[in-house]
């Protein structure tokens, strides 16, 4: 059975008729062929599928596609302004905070719902708060430092990345 | 924290790019753009969806398989089961079989018996993922459940359910020793003599990428195209052609990303056969990605075994023998790359012994193959002869500091032979354990130890010191062993005309950065820019012919190859250059973008000149060929042996058996670094694995029903952000002088001194309860049955 779907996708109007077992992680990766969103366990505990949907992290393998309908979702593909990495990757870059980088859009996307929601964690609370996102690369440390140094040197750029993309608006 | 990065000699004039800058690295653009392309990426036009029907038992007879429903629902494809796979197909290939065992008839489906829950039993492809998986309702196979074991130990019994009795009379698929001296003499003539047996719980590498294979066939052009997550692209291509009974030219494997391996992605799994039989059978793509449940059940697991390990002693704690006989559990069938055999190879540690005696029991159970996992056998030992050095400096009431460095091998003993005929190539081993004692306050605690803190815990202070065999001692030692790879890594390197150099490499980009690695030591050999090498990863019909990522092999190998191609395209280039400039090539360098005069400034051509004059041939010089591409194989004469040492302070409630490691301390040797952020980032990465296995994760097994009982990730536990202790990591940098740049593998060695460190902190902080710890995981409920029972011994 199928379902009429409206959602924003990373600033874009999605028309799409899906299946209604269809999970968001799918739906992105399948019919949007928005593959940075991974897929690891589809249970919810690994949080490679994380996005922003309405300005929280979720993981998009516990939601289904049809739930989507009038939502706003942002995946890490929106992160880059062409050329440019975002400055929340650029900090993962210059910290060393990937290897293999399949975790590294859910916690991109967790970071970002952070900042979306106006939060200022300090490092103990970044070790908590990414920890719904596994990785066996890295052993973490990296990643905090990254999420750390842009909270610490973008606080606003951070914020007003976030609304640029008209989220709230359409 | 002290980290090679923070050390500012070691950069101090050097360019961007150059051997031992942590230059930031290639592959990170287009991973944080989640540009990455990761099996499940490749989506061919007309793809299909593989799904596999799995053996819900541990050990079963296939009585019938009935796919006639699952065949008429719609959308349904193709259906394989047992017969026509045997039909179709060989059996799966072991890339390094146990020396003395029987080939086991392994096929991609479960022929009249399945061995272990999830052997995969009946596959099916249809139009999409969910109607495959619905059609697996639709299979009905009726099994004949056969008694069953799934201990190790009890595997070997008399009585034991016999898994391959066509093949064997016992679960024993091999045993092999290795040993030199009498250790029995020393035993008999010791002043002390201390030993255990200790348990190493099964784990898994779980890498975040799931496995996965996408496989198309033209049958016109007979090209078998397979992408696959792999850690050993040109192996897999050897495996599959075999196996598929094709020519190694029809198949091409190609692995780009891959989301971690650890170990476990080496090898021609039964899933990469079958979708590679569909895809041949319906001329159309066939893509399978393996979900976290079939990962739990069906991809290899790591670690299990059981050793029994004793150390003869004299009275002032010289070590006299040490012996380690050890069964290491293989599960139902021989895994696609073989069981965890390194720990003979590595079971003395760090110390000079010269009478030793190993044992490997190679042993069949009814569960999940075992296969290689990140340490690969050297972090069981470690827990083993660690734990008893601690223990034989309690019964001499030594430091066991002191006793470690007493016995450890010194530099001016290195090269040394081990009784398992391994070679130590160099190192300092004693500065390394100095170096963590001194760090984590040894001196201090050591004065004042086991007196409760305010909050009525007991702090104490654990060791382990280890080598880690990195790379392989030559493809003459693997021919010995029956190995189906050499020791060898290669490289292609090729101008082009924007200037650049494209390096090619069968290695895949499984995080170990390579693409970041290779190009800095090509632009440091060469004498160009970082920014102007360009690294392909992971395709054989682009790639020379090597052997992939394992072992911590890959930089060790690869950089020979490296530099010799590098030194070869930069003689021609200068060659080339020199006719253009009409001067002698001995009067040139490579300089960045350039070749120029090394004393007269303004005489000088663009390197992209240089190459266009080459690729065309136009403008170069008589009698030479046009082109400028290198192809260069390199062994190294050895294995290079990291070093180092781990301290852990551990505080214990010694009423609940709760604890919590509070500090990490690991001084660690990788020889020459090419670059210390990388170093530092496999480090920390094995060591993060080495905590889960040490504190949190093992696969268990329900004795009575044999099946897997925490296999999803919602009741299996590796680490997140918030569970690590604070890691202090200190380097050494003692060159290997058996590798080019005296490079040692560096991706492993943080999985191996967790466990005991750990353990010997609990152990020393309860030495008055006289606990006593002999199994991995170590887990709070086990300090608190060591605590109360009464004899001090957790009860497995």
């Amino acid at each position: 059975m199928n379902v009429e779907v409206e959602t924003m996708v990373n600033g874009k109007l999605v028309h799409a008729s899906v299946p209604a077992r269809l999970h968001v992680a799918d739906f992105l990766r399948q019919h949007l062929g928005l593959t940075g969103t991974h897929v690891g366990c589809e249970q919810g505990s690994c949080g490679m599928c994380t996005v922003m949907v309405d300005g929280e992290a979720v993981k998009s393998c516990l939601m289904l596609a049809c739930q989507l309908d009038g939502r706003h979702v942002r995946t890490v593909e929106s992160l880059a302004e062409d050329d440019r990495l975002s400055p929340l990757q650029q900090a993962f870059k210059e910290e060393h905070a990937l290897q293999c980088g399949f975790c590294s859009p859910g916690f991109l996307m967790t970071a970002t719902a952070l900042a979306y929601q106006g939060k200022r964690p300090c490092r103990a609370e970044i070790r908590e708060e990414i920890a719904g996102v596994l990785c066996r690369c890295t052993g973490y440390e990296n990643v905090v430092t990254a999420i750390e140094r842009w909270f610490a040197e973008h606080p606003q750029g951070a914020r007003e990345d976030e609304t640029a993309d008209g989220a709230r608006t359409a | 924290m002290t980290t090679l990065e923070s050390s500012p000699e070691r950069t101090a004039g050097r360019r961007p790019g150059a051997l031992g800058v942590s230059v930031a690295r290639k592959e990170d653009e287009r991973l944080l753009r989640g540009d990455g392309q990761f099996t499940d990426d490749v989506d061919p036009a007309r793809v299909l969806y593989m799904a596999v029907a799995r053996c819900p038992y541990p050990h079963a007879r296939i009585v019938r398989v009935d796919t006639s429903a699952a065949e008429r629902l719609e959308g349904v494809q193709h259906v394989l089961s047992g017969p026509e796979v045997q039909r179709l197909s060989e059996p799966l290939g072991v890339l390094r079989p146990v020396p003395g065992a029987p080939r086991l008839p392994y096929y991609a489906l479960a022929q009249d018996v399945a061995t272990h829950e999830g052997q995969p039993v009946v596959s099916i492809v249809a139009t999409s993922r969910h109607l495959a998986e619905d059609a697996l309702e639709l299979v009905d196979v009726e099994y004949q459940p056969l008694p069953h074991v799934v201990d190790v130990l009890a595997a070997l019994e008399p009585d034991a359910p016999v898994l391959h009795p066509s093949v064997l009379g016992s679960n024993l698929l091999a045993s092999n020793s290795d040993g030199r001296g009498d250790p029995a003499a020393r035993f008999a003539e010791a002043d002390v003599v201390v030993e255990g047996r200790f348990r190493i719980g099964r784990v898994t590498a779980l890498p975040m990428e799931t496995r996965g294979v996408v496989a198309q066939w033209r049958p016109g052009a007979r090209e078998l195209t397979v992408h696959c997550s792999t850690q050993v692209p040109h192996l897999i291509r050897k495996q599959l052609a075999e196996s598929l009974r094709l020519r190694e030219s029809e198949v091409r494997a190609i692995a780009s990303d891959v989301g971690g391996g650890f170990g476990l992605k080496l090898g021609v799994f039964p899933e990469d056969v079958l979708a590679c039989l569909h895809a041949m059978a319906l001329h159309r793509p066939v893509k399978w990605s393996e979900d976290r449940g079939e990962h739990f059940r069906a991809s290899t697991h790591g670690r299990e075994s059981v050793h029994d390990y004793r150390i003869a002693a004299d009275a002032d704690g010289r070590i006299l023998a040490m012996t380690d006989v050890y069964a290491t559990d293989i599960g139902g069938w021989n895994s696609p790359f073989g069981s965890a055999q390194l720990s003979s190879v590595v079971f003395n540690g760090p110390y000079k012994v010269e009478d030793g005696y190993t044992e490997r029991r190679v042993t069949l159970t009814n569960k999940t193959p075992v296969g290689a996992y990140r340490g690969y056998g050297q972090p069981e030992v470690n827990f083993a002869y660690e734990r008893l050095m601690d223990r034989l400096a309690r019964r001499l009431r030594m430091d066991p500091v002191e006793l470690r460095a007493r016995n450890m091998l010194k530099p001016a003993d290195l090269p040394w032979v081990n009784p398992a005929g391994a070679v130590y190539d160099s190192g300092d081993y004693e500065r390394c354990l100095r170096m963590a004692a001194e760090r984590i306050g040894w001196a201090e605690h050591r004065a004042a130890p086991r007196r409760p803190r305010a909050d009525g815990r007991l702090v104490g202070i654990g060791f382990s010191s280890f080598v880690e065999r990195t790379g392989y001692a030559s493809s003459r030692f693997l021919a010995k062993r029956g190995s189906q790879f050499g020791a060898h890594e290669s490289i292609t390197l090729r101008a082009n005309r924007s200037g650049g150099i494209d390096a090619y490499t069968g290695v895949s980009t499984i995080g170990q950065s390579s693409e970041t690695a290779f190009a800095q030591l090509v632009a440091e050999v060469f004498g160009t820019d970082y920014d102007a090498v360009t690294v392909h990863v992971g395709d054989t019909a682009a790639s020379p012919l090597n052997t992939g990522s394992f072992a911590s092999r890959t930089m060790i190998a690869a950089a020979g190859a490296i530099r010799e191609a590098s030194e070869q395209l930069a003689r021609k280039t200068l060659r080339l250059a020199a006719f253009r400039l009409e001067v002698q090539p001995e009067e040139l360098e490579i300089a960045g973008p350039l070749v120029r005069h090394r004393t007269e400034p303004g005489v000088a051509v663009p390197l992209a000149e240089v190459y266009s004059a080459a690729i065309t041939g136009q403008g170069i010089p008589p009698g030479e060929d046009p082109g400028l591409e290198a192809t260069s194989h390199f062994e190294p004469s050895d294995a290079a042996y990291s070093f180092g040492t781990a301290a852990a302070l551990v505080a214990v409630d010694p009423e609940t058996g709760e604890f919590g490691v509070e500090r990490f301390v690991l001084v660690h040797d990788a020889g020459t670094v090419v670059n210390p952020k990388i170093v530092d980032g496999q480090v920390r990465g094995a060591l993060a694995q080495g905590f889960g296995a040490a504190l949190t994760e093992e696969l268990r097994y329900d004795a009575e029903t044999g099946q897997l009982v925490n296999g999803s990730m919602v009741d299996y536990f590796p680490p997140t952000a918030a569970d690590l202790p604070p890691v202090e990591l200190l380097h050494t940098e003692v060159p290997s002088p058996v590798t080019p740049f005296g490079i040692r593998g560096v991706g492993e060695v943080g999985t191996i001194p967790p466990g005991a460190a750990i353990a010997n902190a609990i152990c020393e902080a309860l030495a008055d309860h006289g606990v006593e710890l002999d199994s991995l995981p170590v887990t709070p409920e086990k300090v608190w049955r060591a605590l109360t029972s009464d004899k001090g011994v957790e009860q497995w």
